[in-house]
């Protein structure tokens, strides 16, 4: 059974894009949710709390959404952290390269609520949550 | 160059195959120092960006148009929903009121009790569907992140262009106040220019669906990623 109480951090530089997925997150049931505004502040958001879950975009200011999971997966205290990508980028080496550095799943841009439910569950049933 | 048409013109205008021939030698004379100087190239560049820029605006066009036709579809069909519960709401309430004011027998009120009973019972699915076209009003404001991104993308081609023509009038323009002018311009791009150099793997939204290489829908990703194994 999903935890609904999941502490999820949405990572976006792009207010609206946050706004959107925290509005679904909220319809599938999932109120604690944090905001990041690029790679960097994720980071720290994520180093200062205890979040179980990301959505990260892609493209981004300061620091991109592929280096952050790359930190996130090099850091002892957050490598098992789930990471979900949501991003525009629709190059299959951005696909490619976001599988290999270790994300857990990748939406591209525009994208429907039915698919962020179908991907969010697919990625807590794999890991049991 | 002008003076010397302009005084050919004034003269002798029997002459006119001469002013032709001086007409022809002057625009051979411009395109050959242009390309001496190299500045074909950097014209060329800008006219390149060109195309580019408009699959972008056109690719902006269309989302937002989506984007309100879309909203704008899901407030259609939420409106009539959300009237028909207040309408039923009031129609019921007049008839408790009634009641009140001059109550009757229990079993005439039973009816009364039923209609409430069947009224209460379906506002939840009525809000469930209005809520649902809520929704869909919020998913189609992705847009913005989406034309942002192309948005920016073409705010540092149009830069690049007006680059190229800077560097073009900047090598035909003489020594003097305008040129200072003008490379002072020059170099507040340069400064900007190089932040926004392209990194292979930060496109943004693809503006052309017959881009090569590139996914056009969810499943194309989900199945490069089974493909992938992963």
């Amino acid at each position: 059974m999903t935890d609904k109480n999941m502490s999820i951090l949405i990572v976006d530089d792009f207010p609206t894009m946050r706004r959107i997925v925290r509005s679904l997150l909220k319809e599938l049931g999932f109120t604690n949710v944090e905001e990041a505004e690029d790679g960097k502040d994720a980071l720290e958001k994520l180093r200062g709390n205890a979040i179980q879950f990301v959505i990260s975009d892609w493209n981004m200011p300061n620091l991109d959404g592929l280096e952050m999971l790359k930190q996130v997966r090099a850091d002892d205290a957050l490598k098992d952290t789930p990471v979900l990508m949501i991003t525009a980028e629709a190059k299959k080496e951005n696909i490619i390269a976001a599988a290999k550095a270790g994300a857990n799943g990748y939406i591209v841009k525009p994208f429907t609520a039915a698919t962020l439910e179908e991907k969010l569950n697919k990625i807590l049933d794999k890991l049991g949550k | 160059m002008n003076i010397d048409v302009a005084q050919l013109a004034m003269g002798d205008a029997a002459d006119s195959d001469e002013l032709v021939q001086r007409i022809g030698k002057l625009t051979r004379m411009l395109r050959q120092s242009m390309r001496e100087l190299g500045l074909n190239k950097e014209v060329e560049k800008a006219a390149q960006a060109i195309p580019d820029a408009r699959d972008r605006l056109s690719y902006v066009a269309q989302m937002t148009e989506q984007a309100a036709e879309r909203s704008l579809n899901a407030i259609d069909r939420a409106q009539p929903l959300s009237d028909t519960l207040g309408d039923d709401a009031e129609a019921l309430g007049k008839e408790w009121d009634q009641w009140f004011e001059h109550p009757r027998e229990l079993d005439e009120a039973r009816d009364l009790v039923k209609a409430t009973r069947g009224y209460l019972a379906s506002v939840p699915a009525v809000t469930r569907q209005v809520n649902k076209e809520l929704l869909e009003i919020t998913m189609a404001q992705d847009f913005q992140d989406l034309t942002g991104q192309v948005i920016k993308k073409m705010m540092d081609v149009i830069q690049e262009v007006e680059k190229q023509l800077l560097q073009v009038l900047l090598d035909s323009v003489p020594e003097g106040e305008d040129r200072d002018a003008m490379r002072k311009r020059m170099e507040g791009h340069w400064h900007t220019a190089a932040v926004t150099e392209e990194i292979g793997l930060t496109n943004g939204p693809q503006v052309r669906d017959d881009a090569e290489g590139v996914v056009n829908s969810q499943d194309q990703v989900d199945d490069l990623l089974d493909e992938l194994g992963f």
